[in-house]
């Protein structure tokens, strides 16, 4: 099977008053057709901007893209003329973002910006584009959608507006759908409502998604592979169960260990309590102040002299990973 | 939540509704109006005409409970009949200001870089021009119309609104919603336009609103200083006209002048009470 979306090789730079920083260092990536990539890491490695690119919308200046491909369905998008970028956003490509708070515009009721949506792509007026709005709200499971379409954002809750989000995002079918972060702003258990509608919508519409996320648990619930990434560059990727039963990097095994785990020790009468949490010791460093060696070396556990000096590729075939000491067996 | 939505726009007509201040302007405009449209129908009478002695002072002859000017026309009517075009000169030079103004600011704010600088450097540029001096040069220029007096104020009017207009798009550019709209397939136009600028009209509103008392004011200046259209009656004609006598009869100055202030002050009242009530900040539940 072909990929739909296939980077390559993406090199992102920014300039900022520290010079040129390079915030994607040879990122690749592809999605197949109804599958679902997450893609993992903390605050800062990359995840956001690697969405941004595909979406053609790395803010720029002070972004850049320094080379690498991009290919949706064969077509590159590196370099493709704006109008055509256009036409695929939304149409062959659309995103959710993180904030359903911010992302819809105060200012217009939620069926009218849907109904924009798909007057931007297809041909048809006003009173049939607001007809299948009514019908995508009704479709992500807003109740009463003929009367929530005449809503403006403000009277939504942030779950109802996710939805809003996502019906927009699909409502030109849209091949590839990123979604960069869409349950972090939305409690526990609109969290949950939001994977299944995403996993249905992919089911019927057989629609690829990219979901960025820091949260492993969505990851086991949601992917069918994953990508781990760290300052930048994908550190870690596979099957999503290979890499949740056996991770190879320490970071994505930092990663594991992180989500909280309830009632697995047990104190001094037998009764259980859980776990203290663990952490991966330290931040992400400043991209402008990475040297040659591993850019975790210095949180991780497993540091050896190899770290300092040279940075690890991604080695191996089906379940490949960026660390020496993997790669050395030391692990 | 409400069962009924509420658009921005009616949210602040409910506030502006409670804005005691804000509505007796409205009312006192809507009188202005109402007067100036009508008035002269009713009352009928030429205020070209010469129709008694120069200067009876008011409350003499209870024909002219205004008195007469120095050419022994009677004031109401050119009261009457001058209003409209003050008025239409006000709107007039405002919708101009804000069109240069929304048009380059919102350019300028969008597209940043290179556009940004050369379009700030033209705006500086005007707004560094002593604006009453430029406006009368351009109406000496060319005819002393009042249209031509209404594209002067424009033109001398427009940077203010550009700059404010470019700080509202520099900063709503930036926000989640306008990503979301360029992630949907949004042009530039588009964004611009129905994305941007409806958010950030408020602020653009109460300064047109704004803008119509300055522009009526700077009307008024130019006729006093003898550059008003000599050939259509307006209040700010008759200041102009009548200023030579103003030591031996203040009623010609004074009436037209005290219906200036009080649109203006009107005018003042209303922009005040639209921009309580499209700030959030100032808004209780």
């Amino acid at each position: 099977m072909s990929a739909l979306l296939e980077i390559a090789d993406l090199r992102v730079e920014f300039s900022t008053r520290y010079g040129p920083v390079t915030a994607l260092d040879g990122v690749s990536l592809h999605v197949n057709p109804g599958e679902t990539l997450g893609v993992v890491g903390e605050s800062g490695c990359g995840k956001s901007i690697t969405a941004l690119s595909a979406m053609g919308l790395v803010p720029s200046p002070p972004g850049r893209v320094a080379g690498g491909s991009i290919k949706l369905a064969g077509e590159e998008l590196i370099g493709a003329r704006d109008a055509r970028m256009r036409e695929l956003r939304g149409g062959e490509i659309a995103m959710i973002f993180q904030e359903p708070m911010t992302s819809l515009n105060p200012v217009f009721t939620a069926g009218d910006q849907i109904a924009e949506a798909i007057m931007l792509h297809q041909d048809v007026d006003r009173g049939t584009a607001f007809d299948q709005a009514v019908a995508l709200l009704d479709r992500v499971g807003i109740p009463e959608a003929r009367r929530r379409a005449s809503d403006y954002p403000h009277q939504l809750s942030g779950g109802m507006r996710q939805r809003v989000m996502i019906a927009m995002a699909v409502s030109c079918q849209p091949k590839v759908l990123i979604a960069d972060e869409p349950t972090t702003a939305l409690d526990v258990t609109v969290q949950a409502q939001i994977f299944d509608l995403l996993n249905d919508i992919q089911r019927d519409l057989g629609t690829a998604i990219v979901l960025i996320t820091h949260d492993m648990g969505a990851i086991a619930e949601m992917a069918d592979r994953v990508a781990v990434m760290y300052a930048g560059r994908v550190i870690e990727q596979g099957a999503a169960d290979d890499i949740l039963d056996n991770p190879k990097h320490p970071y994505t095994r930092g990663l594991i260990e992180c989500i909280p785990n309830l009632g697995k020790g047990a104190n001094e009468d037998g009764g259980a309590v859980p776990p203290p949490l663990a952490e991966i010791p330290g931040v992400v460093p400043p991209l402008h102040l990475l040297g040659d060696g591993c850019a975790f070396a210095d949180r991780c556990g497993h540091r050896f002299d190899r770290c300092d000096t040279a940075r690890p590729a991604l080695m191996g075939d089906a379940h490949p990973a960026a660390c020496h000491a993997v790669e050395e067996g030391r692990l | 939540m409400s069962a009924k939505a509420q658009s921005p726009l009616r949210e602040a007509w409910r506030m502006f509704r409670r804005n005691v201040p804000a509505l007796v302007g409205t009312a006192i405009l809507l009188t202005i109006i109402l007067v100036t449209l009508y008035g002269a129908f009713f009352y009928g009478g030429d205020p070209y005409e010469i129709v008694w002695a120069p200067h009876e002072a008011p409350g003499v002859t209870p024909e002219f409970p205004l008195g007469t000017d120095y050419l022994g026309r009677d004031l109401i009517s050119g009261m009457l009949t001058g209003g409209g075009p003050t008025l239409a000169v006000g709107a007039a030079a405002a919708a101009l200001t804000m069109i240069i103004g929304v048009s380059i600011g919102a350019l300028a704010g969008y597209f940043g870089g290179w556009v940004d600088n050369l379009l700030m450097r033209f705006t500086e540029f005007f707004q560094v021009l002593p604006a009453l001096l430029f406006a009368m040069v351009l109406v000496t220029l060319f005819s002393p119309s009042l249209t031509m007096i209404a594209i002067a104020i424009g033109v001398v009017s427009w940077p203010q609104t550009a700059r404010l207009t470019r700080a509202e798009f520099l900063k709503i550019k930036n926000l989640e919603y306008v990503t979301a709209a360029r992630a949907i397939g949004a042009k530039n136009g588009r964004i611009m336009w129905r994305v941007i600028l409806p958010n950030a009209a408020p602020p653009l509103i109460v300064s047109a609103t704004l803008t119509v008392g300055i522009a009526i004011l700077f009307e008024a200046g130019l006729s006093f200083l003898g550059l008003g259209d000599p050939n259509t009656m307006s209040w700010g004609l008759m200041i102009g006209s009548n200023r030579e006598y103003i030591l031996q009869a203040w009623w010609p100055v004074t009436f037209p002048g005290l219906a200036i202030f009080l649109t203006v002050f009107a005018v003042s009242l209303i922009g005040d009470g639209l921009n309580d009530a499209f700030n959030p900040k100032l808004r209780e539940r």
